[in-house]
């Protein structure tokens, strides 16, 4: 027969519960590396961004501080406010075509037809050419004399256009370019969701005396809300911080028509060399974007609806 | 509520035939159950009855209408599935008044349905929450309820309990025995469990392999079982077949044991019978037939034993508590009424 027996379970109890303590100064060792790059990379960049916005500091001039002085000029700065605009308006664009487009082919791609595996592998593919390069396509493809658009709509009728050399048509035409591209993404965000909605419901809603157009508006929608709103945080934080495609094909033109805050804190920046006037840009460009995060992730909860989104 | 008329439905996926031509009456306001082990139809029966399948042949009506053709939506049924179904994104009371929604019933008159429906299965507080928000029992009831606000002429139920555990699976089926007498619809339910079609049913069709092996009351399927088949299908535990034949006046096994038999079946002598007798038609007798346990399981209430008697082995069901153990010598006592016998060769009551 074997006996069990406690000795003093007190001391036990206070030796485990003191072994973290004496452990952790072993722990530094392994922290060190990530903070020092988290710190050398994230937090010095923005505090000295920070630092800086409070300065007067044009690039080879003196520095001064002047406090606020650089987020006042911001606020009456009519083309700060122009190239905000631009940002809102380029953003809500490249957001809601791809959305819809994109989840017009999700649904397309989810039924069953000939090729479908082959089809959707050329739909995916503009997703994977470099900006810079479709920016270059694209550029030719509006040309307004030699580019192939205007004669495409010149088959059916329609006149030249000028593109991205007109002041209106510049966004609509630098969003058609941005849909292009980024409408396949969307696509496999949303077929991924049409992939996990269970379909059990469908015969419900079926014997609840559903249409298909019912089925779609009541089902189908909410269901693949929570990957929509995935899709439209992506889409938007991409869109907003775009820069590569609108540098490439018009540089904020024509005159300051497809300035947006990035492309107007690039020039002031790095072509006026106003250091500290950029970044007080760059912060108030950044409060934005947490703004618009913090906003899309409550949305995207409140979309939620399964149980593995709930864990 | 309505009568229901299947008139020999066929389904035939490809070349492969699951339902041979079924005939069912469902009397108005009726509670039938289709049981079966799996794979025998039944849940494609009801598919088409619903409408979410389509019919091969033959015909369906829904009291004077003939449905077998019509979409789901437009049979005036309700339907209960296994997995609930239920619309995740929406709460209970958006679940249970959405087919009303749909037919654009006046706002007022969908709470006052949703809210009369969650007072008969206990839900007025669950109304707002989400089906992820609620535990198997409640989601069950929710599709119960959902069923009811349609006020349908048929209830269709696709093994409803089987997700549940044993304890809430025994609370739900009174809760839907309770909510057919109290609405008084007519109700198909199709189970694989037999004491769930026993103890809620007005009625039970046992299907096998598509077709139909009997109809009937409960207890005239406990009682006269028509075959083989429903004889093993229905009643817990299993009833005992055990092969052999009639000489003078006794059932002999094959391997010589002699079983008693009602006055008057001496002419089923000469020909190869199956001796059928249920575990709890055996009693336990101070001088019978005698037989070694070869597996005793007591659960306070009875005591299930199996014991071998000259090689045969027979199930019994002592609801007097006994003192057998593992290897002890039981002598029991069969009721000679209680017997059933078969043709062992097409399987059919003599």
């Amino acid at each position: 027969m074997a006996s069990v027996s406690i000795d003093n379970p007190i001391d036990e109890t206070t030796e485990r519960r003191s072994k973290p303590a004496r452990l952790a100064p072993n722990y530094w060792p392994f922290v060190m590396p990530a903070l020092l790059v988290v710190s050398a990379v994230i937090v010095f960049p923005w505090l000295f961004t920070l630092w800086m916005s409070v300065n007067s500091w044009t690039l080879g001039q003196p520095r001064t501080f002047i406090g606020f002085a650089n987020y006042l000029r911001l606020a009456q700065d009519m083309r700060f406010w122009e190239s905000l605009w631009h940002t809102t308006t380029y953003t809500v664009l490249s957001v809601v075509l791809p959305l819809f487009f994109g989840t017009l082919a999700a649904l397309v791609f989810d039924a069953k037809f000939p090729l479908r595996g082959f089809l959707r592998g050329i739909f995916v593919m503009p997703m994977m050419a470099t900006p810079v390069a479709v920016a270059l396509v694209w550029t030719m493809m509006f040309h307004p004399q030699l580019g192939v658009l205007n004669y495409l709509l010149s088959l059916v009728g329609i006149g030249p256009q000028e593109w991205i050399y007109n002041q209106t048509a510049v966004i609509p035409s630098l969003v058609l370019v941005e849909t292009w591209q980024w409408t396949p993404l969307v696509m496999l965000i949303v077929l991924g969701g049409l992939a996990a909605v269970p379909r059990e419901p469908y015969e419900s809603a079926e014997i609840d005396g559903a249409t298909a157009w019912q089925k779609f508006r009541y089902l189908t929608v909410p269901m693949i809300a929570p990957f929509l709103m995935i899709a439209v945080i992506i889409r938007s934080i991409d869109a907003i911080k775009s820069f590569d495609i609108i540098y490439a094909m018009t540089q904020g033109g024509p005159g300051t028509a497809s300035e947006t805050i990035n492309i107007y804190l690039y020039n002031t920046a790095f072509a006026y060399y106003d250091i500290g006037y950029g970044s007080a840009m760059a912060v108030v460009f950044f409060l934005i974007i947490i703004a618009l995060s913090f906003v899309l992730l409550m949305v995207r909860a409140r979309a939620n609806w399964s149980d593995m989104e709930e864990r | 509520m309505a009568t229901v008329n299947i008139q020999n439905i066929q389904k035939n996926y490809g070349a492969v035939k699951v339902i041979h031509g079924i005939d069912i009456d469902i009397a108005d306001g009726e509670f039938v159950a289709l049981v079966g082990p799996s794979g025998c139809g039944k849940s494609t029966l009801l598919r088409m009855i619903a409408g979410l399948e389509e019919v091969t042949g033959g015909a369906i009506r829904i009291g004077p209408r003939e449905v077998s053709h019509l979409p789901a939506r437009d049979r005036d049924i309700a339907m209960v599935f296994q997995n609930y179904a239920l619309y995740p994104h929406m709460t209970v009371a958006d679940n249970m008044g959405f087919a009303l929604k749909l037919k654009k019933a006046d706002p007022a008159e969908i709470r006052t349905k949703v809210q009369r429906a969650a007072g008969i299965l206990g839900l007025e507080k669950l109304l707002d929450r989400y089906p992820r928000q609620l535990s198997g029992g409640q989601r069950q009831r929710v599709a119960m309820g959902r069923a009811i606000v349609r006020d349908p002429q048929v209830f269709l139920f696709d093994e409803p309990l089987s997700n549940l555990d044993a304890k809430l699976r025994v609370q739900m089926r009174g809760e839907i025995k309770t909510m057919h007498q109290r609405i008084g619809t007519t109700t198909i339910y199709v189970t694989h469990d037999q004491v769930e079609a026993m103890t809620m049913a007005d009625k039970i069709v046992v299907l096998h392999d598509g077709h139909i092996e009997q109809i009937g009351a409960p207890l005239e399927l406990y009682d006269r079982p028509s075959n083989l088949f429903v004889a093993g299908f229905i009643g817990s535990p299993a009833m005992n077949f055990i092969d052999g034949r009639i000489e003078e006046g006794a059932f002999r096994t094959k391997k010589g044991l002699i079983l008693p038999l009602p006055q008057g079946v001496a002419a089923a002598g000469g020909r190869d019978l199956v001796y059928g007798v249920r575990p709890e038609h055996i009693r336990a007798a101070t001088h019978g037939i005698e037989g070694r346990a070869t597996l005793v399981e007591g659960t306070g209430s009875e005591i299930y034993a199996k014991l071998d008697a000259r090689g045969e082995e027979i199930a019994c069901l002592f609801r007097e508590r006994l003192d057998v153990r593992f290897g002890d010598t039981v002598s029991i006592d069969i009721d000679p009424a209680r017997i059933h016998l078969f043709d062992k060769q097409t399987g059919l009551r003599l």
